[in-house]
């Protein structure tokens, strides 16, 4: 895997995220991470399949999964982490990781993505499939969202 | 594409009349039409068409409102948008919207014809994918199990998975790409991966890591083999698999999203394993 591999998922956001209602993105420092890694919160997963494959795995914390949801769900306030407010949540994963397969389609790399698979938990050790993961903390108005994206040919 | 059911949304009677001309005479069956979203509402709940035509422009409201009321009523009906307004934008929101087709006014016969009969043939394999899946992913786990360690699973419980559920221990998961997207989901308990990853390798299994390993591949192999058997049965969907994802944890909550999941809760020398599987409707199909 790449670190050009990387921008795409950027672009994800830059392009979902504005419509949605948020102000604000903010890129944090690129990592390389080790191929598991511990999260909590809201875990979604999606498989990408093509030229690259391998999946992308979105963390956020619970707070600011509800604070999310709450944007995406025209303002209404979300207390706890529902089905509705997880929905919400598969949504933007899904738009994240379907519009970051349209930035490499821009790269003349053709990738599909799977449905997202929504996890909830405490300290949630992911192993992915390859040994290099790259990870990048994209802020939303200042919420976090760790994505970790690990690609092979 | 017998059978179709078609319900007609314009404000024009002359655009109504047109649309409705050239579905008829090319066997569909045309059993309503709205020119508001009241009248949208009424005629969709009342007659519960497989496809929906979808003027952009109406009065008091527009296409994506009337889009989004359709599905309130039932997420599985299919909408083409029909407009004289096309571009890049109102298309990219119609893709949002889940509209499955979009095509510019004046309509040409032959592509209303062609965009209608390529969302209801996706809908068509769709219901075929449907009602084999399930059975062929059983199989595969069972036949998986079987050839990797000479042990039989019988299957105590099956249902549609329609709320959350709990995962204790190990969660793989893999997503599956083609005509319709789709994941599996396999977990059992740490006891359960443990013994189960002994026998697979005829010796104690060196750490966790060497667990998730074992696990990851015996997961591969399930997902691998149910696609390839699905796609023999109908090349069309055309399935691949990504990597397996390995989740480790306690009190892992799992939550379907949006389309239904079926699971079935295997029974093993080893202890319970659960598998989890569901296929999505591609919702965007037939853009001109």
């Amino acid at each position: 895997m790449d670190v050009k591999h990387v921008t795409p998922f950027i672009v994800g956001f830059n392009t979902v995220i504005p419509p949605l209602g948020f102000k604000r993105i903010d890129k944090g420092q690129l990592q390389v991470k080790k191929r598991n890694f511990t999260g909590s919160g809201i875990i979604i997963i999606v498989g990408m399949v093509g030229q690259l494959k391998g999946n992308v795995v979105y963390v956020i914390g619970a707070e600011a999964a509800k604070k999310i949801a709450s944007v995406m769900m025209n303002g209404k306030p979300v207390e706890a982490l529902d089905d509705m407010a997880k929905s919400a949540l598969g949504e933007l994963a899904n738009m994240l990781a379907a519009h970051a397969a349209t930035a490499f389609s821009a790269m003349k790399m053709l990738i599909k993505i799977s449905t997202p698979a929504c996890f909830e938990g405490n300290d949630i050790t992911v192993t992915m499939s390859a040994s290099k993961v790259f990870g990048v903390q994209m802020l939303v108005d200042d919420m976090p969202i760790d994505v970790n994206i690990s690609l092979e040919n | 594409m017998e059978n179709v059911r078609v319900v007609v949304v314009d404000d024009s009677p002359l655009s109504v009349s047109v649309i409705s001309g050239i579905l008829e005479d090319n066997g569909f069956q045309v059993v309503g039409s709205a020119g508001c979203l009241e009248e949208v509402k009424e005629v969709i709940a009342e007659t519960r068409p497989n496809l929906v035509t979808m003027d952009m422009t109406m009065p008091g409201t527009d296409g994506l409102e009337c889009t989004r009321a359709v599905h309130e009523i039932d997420r599985d009906i299919r909408v083409i948008v029909i407009s004289s307004m096309m571009d890049e934008e109102i298309v990219s929101q119609a893709k949002r919207n889940r509209v499955s087709g979009y095509l510019q006014k004046p309509v040409d016969d032959e592509d209303l014809i062609a965009v209608v009969k390529r969302v209801m043939q996706a809908e068509e394999l769709f219901g075929v994918l449907n009602s084999e899946f399930f059975d062929v992913f059983k199989d595969a786990l069972r036949d998986g199990q079987n050839k990797l360690t000479k042990t039989l699973i019988t299957y105590e419980e099956e249902y549609l998975c329609e709320s959350e559920y709990t995962a204790d221990g190990i969660a793989v998961m893999i997503g599956i790409i083609g005509e319709f997207p789709g994941k599996m989901l396999i977990s059992l308990s740490n006891a359960t991966a443990h013994v189960l990853t002994a026998t697979v390798l005829r010796r104690e299994p060196k750490n966790s890591e060497e667990i998730i390993e074992t696990m990851a591949e015996f997961a591969n192999i399930v997902a691998g083999n149910a696609c390839s058997s699905l796609n023999k049965r109908n090349r069309a969907y055309g399935l691949r698999v990504a990597p397996p994802s390995v989740l480790s944890g306690e009190n892992m909550k799992i939550t379907p999203l949006n389309y239904p999941t079926y699971t079935a809760i295997g029974e093993s020398v080893f202890g319970k394993i659960l598998l989890n599987i569901g296929f999505k409707r591609g919702e965007l199909d037939a853009w001109t």
